[in-house]
Parts: structure tokens; sequence; C-alpha cells
């Protein structure tokens, strides 16, 4: 079977997607609850308590977001709409979710360097970023079906 | 009395038979009187000018406001009279040819422009605006599950258009960095 593995742009216009995806429900979801607490009266310390919680959730949601999508359908929904999957390197199945776990912290260092750890995808013979070689997956081209 | 009784009882009989042969004679003079009306130009002349007439507007304009309408509308539906015509006259080939041979015509026409042009459309879709009914039936129709899954199909099928042409601009544009970058670090071309 020939394999088609997806370059740089096409991952990045579907990570894009799932950014706003995540940024989009985090907003709602923060302003909601912002409006909820804005009629009680919380002392400052308390305020700082739920900001870090706050963030420590928004943490939680996105890398429960790509891992869970990964770990599933291997296709998050920019992935889905870009038609591409993440999956194994050796026998192209489904992630588990340490893997998918895995995956998730070596992407955040390779974009520690300025995206640098991306670069590789440029010239890698099966396309494949620093964090797709640490966590041994690629991302391929989904067979498209219907309604899909 | 029983002689009475007879002549009394035939003389009914007499009088019955006479003015039963009187009415057949008054009918029959009636229908040729009709026959005569309605085979003579003054009859077609009768019903123009009673056509023409303002009483005959008035007379549609009357029995329209009334309930006749809705009884008429109840007929149509209990009778099953469009089934009927659907499938006996709607299915005649005959039916197509008369009608496009009268859709076709330049009278049709010219009474197309007149009833467009008349004051009568103005004023029923003035009516038909400020009535309560139009917009009750305007969304039931957009409430109809048909109708939110033509829209959703719609919708559906633009996104994916959309999405199918970033895919292809974003292959693209992919081929085109790894070229640029296979050249600057002098690396050989990637494979098919």
């Amino acid at each position: 079977m020939n394999t088609a593995y997806e370059g740089l742009v096409t991952r990045a216009i579907a990570f894009a997607v799932d950014a706003a995806i995540i940024n989009l429900i985090a907003i709602v979801v923060g302003v909601g609850v912002g409006l909820a607490l804005s009629i009680l009266s919380i002392s400052d310390t308390a305020e700082n308590v739920l900001l870090a919680c706050g963030a420590g959730a928004l943490m939680v949601w996105t890398v429960s977001y790509f891992a869970i999508f990964w770990s599933t359908t291997g296709q998050t929904p920019g992935n889905r709409l870009m038609h591409i999957r993440v999956c194994d390197a050796d026998d192209e199945a489904v992630l588990s979710p340490r893997r998918s776990l895995l995956r998730f912290g070596a992407l955040l260092l390779a974009a520690l360097p300025l995206f640098a750890g991306f670069l590789t995808v440029l010239v890698d013979d099966r396309r494949r970023g620093v964090h797709d070689m640490l966590a041994g997956t690629v991302v391929v081209a989904a067979e498209i079906t219907p309604g899909g | 009395m029983r002689p009475v009784t007879g002549a009394v009882s035939l003389g009914l009989r007499a009088e019955r038979g006479a003015r039963r042969a009187l009415g057949r004679r008054a009918e029959d003079a009636a229908l040729a009187t009709l026959d005569a009306v309605l085979a003579s130009s003054l009859g077609a002349e009768a019903v123009d000018r009673v056509l023409a007439s303002d009483l005959a507007a008035r007379a549609v304009g009357k029995a329209l406001e009334g309930p006749l309408v809705e009884a008429v509308a109840r007929d149509v539906v209990r009778h099953a009279v469009l089934e009927r015509l659907s499938h006996g006259v709607l299915d005649d080939p005959e039916l197509d040819r008369v009608l496009a041979t009268a859709l076709d015509s330049p009278a049709a026409e010219r009474l197309l422009v007149r009833v467009l042009e008349s004051k009568l459309v103005d004023e029923a879709v003035h009516r038909l605006l400020e009535g309560e009914e139009l917009w009750l039936v305007v969304n039931e129709i957009a409430q109809s599950p048909a109708v939110s899954e033509a829209i959703t199909r719609q919708s559906i099928g633009f996104a994916d258009q959309v999405a199918g042409g970033v895919r292809g601009g974003s292959r693209s544009a992919d081929a085109w960095l790894e070229r640029a970058a296979r050249r600057a670090l002098r690396r050989p071309p990637a494979g098919p």
C-alpha cells in the first residue's frame, strides 16, 4: 500500500482549526464562569486561586482534547476537516492513550525552540516532525468516508 | 252513491291528465325557446353584456367574500377532485398539446400581461402579505424537517466545497515548501 504522508502546511491548518475550537470553547466557558462569579463577593486570594484553577482546567482541557481524539479515531476535528489522521509509524494503528499523551508532550518540546522541531517535516522522507519521531507516529491521508 | 263516486273520480283523473299534458307542452315550449335563444347571436350578446356589467363583478366579489370559497375547497378535497383530475385528464397527452398551443398563443400572452398589469394582482398580493395565514404557512414550511434537512445538506455541501479548496491549496503549498527546503539543504527531491 502506498501511504501518503501529510506535509507541514496541511498539518498547520488542521492545528489552527483545533486551536480555534479549543480557545472558543474555553472563552465561552470562562465568560460564563466569570459572569456567575461576578455576583459573588470574592477576596483577592480566592480570586487568585480561582485563576490558577482556571489555568489548570485550560491545560487539562487542551491535553484531553488532543489525547482523546488521537487515541479514539486518530482525528481531531481539524484533522477531519483536512482529511488527515495521526497513527502509529509501524502499523498505522490508532495510538494508545499513553502514546497520545507522549506525543502531546513531544509536541510542546518541538514548539519550544521557535517551532524548529516542526521543520524536520520538510525534509524527512515520511514527513515526520521531532514530536512524531519521539512518539513513533506519522500523519497520513485519511480515507474519505461518506459524510466525513 | 256509487255512480256519483265513479263520476267524481273519473272527473279527477281527466283533470290530472289534462294538467300533465299542459305541463309537458309548457316545458317543451320553454326548452325550445331556450334553445332558440342560445342558438341566436342575441344569447351570446346578452351573456357578454352581463359579464361586462358591474353586476357580474359585484356578484363574483360577493361570492368570493362569502363562505362559498371554503365550501368549494372542502368539496374539492372531499370528492378527491384533484386526484381524479390528475389521474384522468392531466395524464392525457392531448391536454398537453392543447395547453401548449394555448400558452404559446399571442392571446395568452396578452391576457397574462393584462392580468399582471391590473390592480387586481397588486391588491391580491397586498392582502396576502397583510394576512396572518401566509406567515403561518411560511413558518410551517420553514420548520418542516424536509426544509431543515435541505438547508443542512446545502450548508454541509458548501462547507465541504470550501474545505476541499483549502485542502488542495495546502497540499500544493506543502509540495512547494518541501522542494524549496530540499533545494536549500542540497538534498535530493522526495520520491512520488
